[in-house]
C-alpha cells in the first residue's frame, strides 16, 4: 500500500504530521436511508473496479456496520475518491486511517 | 412505466405522459436548488447532503476539500442534469439511453431521491405511503416511483457489466 505524500502545507502541520508518514489515509463510505443496496454495489464496482462479490461485500458492511472503507493511500488520491463518490451521491468522507 | 430493461446497446424505459412530467418539474426544482445564489439556500439540508463534507471532524481540511471540488461536483451535476432533460420526452415515451446517458440518469436520479429523501426525513424503515391524500404522501409516492425507475435502471447497467465478461 502506498505510503501517504509528505505534507507541504504550514510548518506545524509538517511536524504534526510528521511522526503519521506511513499511516495511509482511507476514504470512507457510510450507511444512508435513501441510497439502493444495488446502487452502492454498482458504483463501488464502476468506480473502483472491484468485482460484484467484493463490492457486494463492502455495500453489506456499511449496511450492517454503518460504515466501510473503500478505498486507502495516498491523501490526494483519497479526496480524489471521495469526490467521485460524492458525484454519485454516495455519503463519503476521508481520514487518516486510525 | 415500463420499467428499464437493456437493448442491445441501450437500456430502453417507457414513461407514461404523466410521469414524464414529474420528472421534467423535478429536474426543475434540482436546477433551480444548484444555480441558487449561495445566500438564498446557505444551510439548505437537500445541499448539505449533495455536496457532503470531505472530511468529517477537521474544519481546515473539509474547507480545502470544498474548494476544490465543489466547482466540479457542480458541473457534472449541471452536465447530468441536461442530458437527462434532452433525453426525456417531455411528454412520455420511450427513454433510450447509451451508457454516458445512462450514467447521467443513474446519478440525477439518485439526486432526485436524496432531494426528496432529505425533504421527507426518509429513514431506513420507512415504508412506501397507502394514503395519498396528503400532499407527503404523494411526494412520498414518487420517491418510491423513482425508486423503481432507478433500480431498474442499477439492474439493466449491472446485468449488461456481467454480460460482457
Amino acid at each position: 500500500m502506498a505510503a501517504p505524500l509528505a505534507p507541504a502545507r504550514t510548518p506545524e502541520e509538517t511536524v504534526e504530521e510528521h511522526g503519521d508518514l506511513d499511516r495511509p489515509w482511507v476514504t470512507i463510505v457510510w450507511n444512508d436511508p435513501v441510497n439502493l443496496m444495488n446502487y452502492v454495489t454498482y458504483v463501488l464496482q464502476e468506480l473502483f473496479g472491484y468485482d460484484e462479490p467484493t463490492a457486494t461485500t463492502l455495500m453489506l458492511q456499511v449496511h450492517h456496520e454503518g460504515r466501510a472503507v473503500v478505498s486507502s493511500g495516498p491523501r490526494e488520491r483519497m479526496e480524489h475518491d471521495t469526490s467521485r463518490l460524492h458525484a454519485y451521491g454516495l455519503w463519503a468522507s476521508y481520514q487518516r486511517d486510525s | 412505466m415500463r420499467a428499464f430493461r437493456r437493448r442491445g446497446d441501450a437500456v430502453e424505459a417507457r414513461l407514461e405522459p404523466a410521469e414524464a412530467g414529474i420528472v421534467g418539474l423535478l429536474l426543475d426544482q434540482l436546477e433551480q436548488l444548484l444555480t441558487a445564489e449561495a445566500a438564498d439556500v446557505a444551510g439548505d439540508p437537500v445541499l448539505e447532503r449533495l455536496f457532503p463534507a470531505g472530511h468529517r471532524g477537521d474544519a481546515e481540511l473539509a474547507a480545502e476539500y470544498r474548494e476544490l471540488t465543489e466547482d466540479s461536483l457542480r458541473g457534472g451535476k449541471a452536465d447530468d442534469l441536461a442530458t437527462v432533460r434532452a433525453t426525456l420526452p417531455p411528454r412520455g415515451g420511450v427513454v433510450r439511453l447509451d451508457a454516458d446517458q445512462a450514467g447521467a440518469w443513474l446519478r440525477t436520479s439518485n439526486d432526485l431521491r436524496l432531494a426528496l429523501g432529505t425533504r421527507l426525513d426518509v429513514r431506513e424503515d420507512t415504508e412506501p405511503p397507502e394514503d395519498l391524500t396528503s400532499e407527503e404522501a404523494q411526494q412520498l409516492a414518487v420517491y418510491y416511483w423513482l425508486t423503481g425507475l432507478q433500480g431498474s435502471l442499477v439492474d439493466a447497467l449491472a446485468g449488461g457489466r456481467a454480460g460482457r465478461r
